[in-house]
């Protein structure tokens, strides 16, 4: 049994008006059901796919009379005017022939051939004519309208359509619209039928978030939970903020151009008060014993990590206590490739307080791990210019049966406090997002994230 | 960072008592990580601030400590000798001031020490020598050189032959021809003198920084080493020839000193320093509660010494320990004394309470409506090329701001709209089902006092029946459930949009932006083969509120 289907408005008016007059035309339809052309053109295209309805597209003839045709239409065919002069007796041919002008020659060639008149010396007398001639059928029925041609007796016409501008025949393409079998029995309410629920439907695209800005959002949000105050920085750096201001000293292979992104010929104005610039370069030149060179702090780059951010931020507030995390995207001068993008998404965060200890430190990020849902994690020393003691977290990861580098972390060093003012202990922690998406949308290759294929990104599931 | 191969049998051989296991788990703890396995062979990332670890005899020295099989300050015991005098010339105080230099008998060289000195050469330019910069070091056969050595000048003509090569030629064509020559030649500046090192019989020892004379190349032959170091600077020559001195002392070398005079220099002293570090600045950092045994011990752990001295801990550091600036340093080698592992993360509770950025509500804000209107968020990189910036889009380029040397074709200039990297997008897409929807937020930058950054949003729409109303009608809507403002258009043109179907988006009498079909050239162009119309407006000046 096939089972009912939802049907629109004008689907069922459609289905109705066919149910009574089983083959229409659009323009019937349209009479029949009141509906708008559009309505109906639309109406008929989903009963169409459903296979409800039949769609018959055909060429047909219509015709109607020319100017020669009209004029015999209302005078007679020039043969029949002829013999209706020699209904009263035999006449002769030149009287004949004043009488009927031009068409004497054709007409009398007719009647002749057909034995309708009789000549003798130049008489012409009525012989045996038929009470309807060829082709006064056709006009009769074509009158003053359009005819398609298959209503029409085709002999009769033939002969018509053999003298110049009798009839005029137009192709016309026209569709017929029917209804399938089963649209002609279908139940069409659709409050007491049961319909094809296990039916394919059409797929549709879901509008959203970006896949990697949602497990941005989610990492903000948990941090805002744990305490953190979000704040905001510039991607272009004076070199100053981004290198020196954090103990990377002029000469350090990460300032090195095959590492950092410079702008080509812009320098800052200003990088900092004269304080802060007396001191930092005082602290570079003792601890790294180098000539510290203010041009090249003045030296505008792509930041390398939001770290800037957050030392800008102490520096000028000097907070006793206070959790703020910067987020947002940081560049290298890498080769792109499955795994490194020149540009991504970074989170810095620092606490400052007197609670401050390296053991808080880890405590925030087990914490932080656990709640997107990393538990098996472990930490490692490691190596920052600007913090010591440093730390690096490993998570380990089930699918690859392997440990990963998470986020980095330690207390800044006071060489890079002190000359910024910055009296108490600065606990800072920071790493890249993308890495952490891709762990959560199970990617291979971090391009993905940036190439805007919509393919992806009307299939990737959202991570929780 | 930095790497080095090892292999577990000899480190095994090196540290003492001690499982392949033990060492595998006891690496990271002291900072480096295990980049790769293979067998006996361990490939191992090290912290550019310990080149004592470009070796496996320093990283022996690191174990042995962590372990405990040896703990506390290694000291060198350098033989004061008069036999291996360096004069220096007046020369080379314009251009390479300094010269350090040690000798060292007895040892036994096989190919894998070499393999290991090498490695350790190379970091000690790289790193603390800032690609030879700073300080460069030679290793020389003692066997081949008479002393007394003279670190001097010479011309450019000068011959003698270099490592690897068996013919003389002048300095001028190694300059030249040679791959050190070539990456090197620069360090010593345009002057017709370069630094040389002669020995008595004026045979070329070293030309440094750049390098070696063949003759006195080390082989496995090898019995006794002279070890040159000359810089800039006096102190960074020295740190560069404490560790090599460390290393060949732990490699089973016995050292004499070389004594050096003249111009400002004189015989390195290699000496370990005291730094003091108060007990409760440890504890407090750490979160710990040691008492200054534990303190003590954990330092000897990492191959320090220490004695309490009232509340403080009074610590002796080697020379090769040039990291460590001050206590904060101590603190950090306490830390992994004690044992990284052995630290219990804590979560004491926020004494703040977090807040996000009320730009980022005002932005989540407008994703959410322009979601809701059925666009789908893009995200595009703020460095982008010339291509689809300007030239792809007719857009005018000359207020371009490019960074300088990128390895990446399509990453070289910084972003200043978003529209153009969407309607790329579309053209990536063109297999894809349409009606394609995108919007992206983010900044763009522009030339100004150097570079003002501001926050942008565009979208755009793709499909069979993509007209101007439609884009309006969404940027309308966007606007006024986003941030309940009333736009208006005003007729405009513009090179990316196709003329007559343009405007410029108004608010408040202000232009935000600009709204309009896309010219169907550039659409052609990218063979997208449905019209696209599009948005641009700034959110910074008009509609974002409270930035920090």
């Amino acid at each position: 049994m096939l089972l009912s289907q939802v049907f629109h408005e004008i689907e069922k008016k459609i289905i109705t008006s066919l149910r009574d007059n089983p083959k229409q035309t659009p323009e019937s339809l349209e009479k029949s059901t009141q509906l708008l052309p559009d309505q109906i053109r639309r109406g008929i295209e989903w009963l169409r796919l459903k296979e409800l309805a039949i769609v018959t597209e055909s060429q047909s003839s219509v015709i109607s009379l020319g100017k020669n045709g009209l004029e015999s239409l209302q005078k007679g065919l020039p043969e029949r005017r002829l013999l209706e002069l020699l209904k009263t007796g035999p006449k002769k041919l030149s009287d004949l022939q004043k009488e009927l002008g031009f068409v004497f020659g054709p007409s009398m060639g007719l009647a002749r051939k057909n034995n309708w008149v009789e000549a003798s010396s130049d008489q012409i007398s009525i012989k045996n004519p038929p009470s309807e001639l060829p082709g006064e059928k056709t006009l009769k029925l074509v009158g003053n309208e359009k005819i398609s041609k298959d209503k029409l007796d085709d002999a009769d016409l033939s002969g018509l359509l053999k003298r110049p501008d009798f009839i005029i025949e137009d192709v016309i393409k026209s569709k017929e619209i029917s209804l399938s079998d089963s649209a002609k029995s279908m139940e069409l309410s659709d409050t007491t039928g049961e319909i094809d629920v296990e039916a394919k439907v059409p797929e549709v695209f879901v509008a959203r978030t970006h896949p990697l800005k949602d497990t941005i959002d989610e990492i903000r949000e948990i941090f805002v939970t744990l305490g953190f105050s979000e704040i905001f920085g510039n991607m272009t750096q004076s070199s100053f903020w981004n290198f020196d201001a954090l103990f990377t000293p002029q000469d350090h292979p990460a300032r090195e151009l095959q590492d950092t992104f410079y702008l080509d010929k812009i320098n800052a104005k200003k990088i900092g008060t004269s304080e802060q610039i007396k001191k930092v370069s005082e602290s570079h030149k003792k601890n790294w014993r180098y000539q510290w060179d203010i041009n090249e702090a003045k030296k505008m780059v792509l930041r390398t990590h939001t770290t800037c951010v957050t030392i800008k931020h102490l520096a000028e507030n000097k907070p006793d206590e206070a959790r703020i995390f910067s987020l947002g995207r940081v560049f290298r001068n890498e080769k792109v490739s499955y795994k490194h993008l020149v540009e991504f998404n970074q989170i810095e965060g620092v606490v400052i307080g007197k609670d401050a200890s390296l053991r808080n430190l880890m405590g925030i990020q087990r914490e932080f791990y656990k709640r997107i849902g990393i538990t098996k994690i472990k930490f490692w020393p490691t190596f920052f210019p600007y913090t010591e003691p440093s730390l690096q977290t490993m998570v380990y990861n089930e699918k690859l049966g392997k440990w990963i580098e998470l986020f980095g972390m330690g207390i800044f060093r006071p060489e890079v406090t002190k000359p910024l003012g910055i009296t108490k202990p600065v606990l800072a922690w920071g790493g890249g997002i993308e890495r952490i998406a891709m762990l959560k949308y199970d990617l291979d290759d971090v391009r993905e994230f940036y190439n805007n294929n919509l393919g992806w990104l009307r299939s990737a599931t959202k991570c929780q | 960072m930095p790497v080095v191969e090892l292999s577990y049998t000899r480190l095994q051989k090196l540290v003492g008592k001690v499982s392949k296991k033990q060492i595998s788990d006891s690496l990271p703890f002291l900072g480096l990580d295990i980049e790769s396995e293979d067998k006996d062979l361990v490939r191992i990332e090290y912290s550019p601030n310990r080149p004592d670890y470009s070796t496996d005899f320093g990283i022996a020295l690191g174990l042995q400590g962590l372990l405990g099989i040896k703990t506390g300050t290694v000291k060198l015991n350098i033989k004061k000798s008069n036999k291996f005098p360096i004069f220096v010339k007046s020369g080379v105080s314009k251009i390479r001031p300094f010269v350090a230099g040690i000798v060292a008998k007895n040892g036994k060289i096989d190919d894998k020490t070499i393999k290991q000195l090498m490695t350790m050469q190379e970091d000690l330019h790289f790193g603390i020598g800032r690609k030879r910069k700073k300080s460069s070091i030679g290793i020389h056969d003692l066997d081949k050189i008479s002393f007394p050595l003279v670190y001097t000048t010479t011309n450019r003509n000068h011959k003698f032959i270099p490592l690897n090569s068996e013919q003389e030629i002048p300095i001028s064509e190694i300059l030249v021809n040679t791959d050190v020559g070539k990456d090197y030649g620069s360090l010593l500046g345009q002057s017709p003198h370069v630094p040389i090192i002669f020995d008595k019989n004026q045979n070329t020892v070293s030309f440094p920084p750049i390098i070696n004379a063949a003759i006195t190349t080390v082989t496995t032959k090898t019995k006794n080493l002279f070890v040159e170091v000359t810089g800039i600077n006096k102190d960074d020559a020295e740190d560069m020839l404490a560790v090599v001195a460390t290393i060949l002392q732990t490699a089973g070398f016995t050292l004499e000193s070389v004594k050096i005079s003249g111009m400002k220099n004189s015989t390195p002293k290699l000496e370990q320093k005291k730094i003091s570090v108060n007990s409760s600045l440890i504890n407090q950092i750490l979160g710990l509660n040691l008492n200054p045994t534990k303190i003590i011990s954990s330092l000897k752990k990492s191959r320090l010494d220490a004695f309490s001295k009232g509340a403080n801990i009074v610590c002796t550091i080697p020379a090769y320990r040039f990291d460590i600036f001050g206590p904060m340093d101590l603190v950090e080698e306490v830390a992994l004394g004690y044992g990284i592992q052995n630290l219990e993360p804590i979560l004491s509770p926020s004494q703040t309470i977090g807040k996000t950025n009320p730009v980022s509500l005002q932005l989540k804000s407008l994703d959410q409506t322009m979601i809701g209107l059925g666009y789908l968020e893009a995200l595009n990189s703020s460095l982008t090329s010339k291509r689809v910036l300007y030239d792809m889009v007719n857009r005018d380029s000359s207020k371009i701001i490019s960074v300088l040397d990128s390895k990446s074709q399509e990453h070289t200039i910084l972003r200043d709209s978003i529209l153009p990297g969407l309607i790329e997008n579309l053209s990536r897409n063109i297999h894809e089902s349409y009606p394609q929807k995108m919007f992206e937020t983010g900044t763009v930058f522009t030339l100004e006092d150097p570079i003002s950054e501001k926050i942008n949003c565009s979208g755009i729409s793709a499909h069979k029946d993509a007209n101007f109303t439609e884009i309006k009608s969404v940027i309308q809507s966007a606007l006024k459930i986003g941030f309940g403002i009333q736009i208006e258009t005003k007729t405009t043109t513009n090179p990316t949009f196709e003329e007559g179907h343009c405007a410029s988006i108004i608010f408040n009498n202000v232009p935000i932006g600009i709204i309009g079909k896309i010219n169907s050239k550039i659409i052609e162009n990218y063979k997208i083969r449905v019209p696209v119309v599009g948005f641009e407006i700034s959110l910074s000046e008009s509609i974002l509120k409270n930035q920090n």
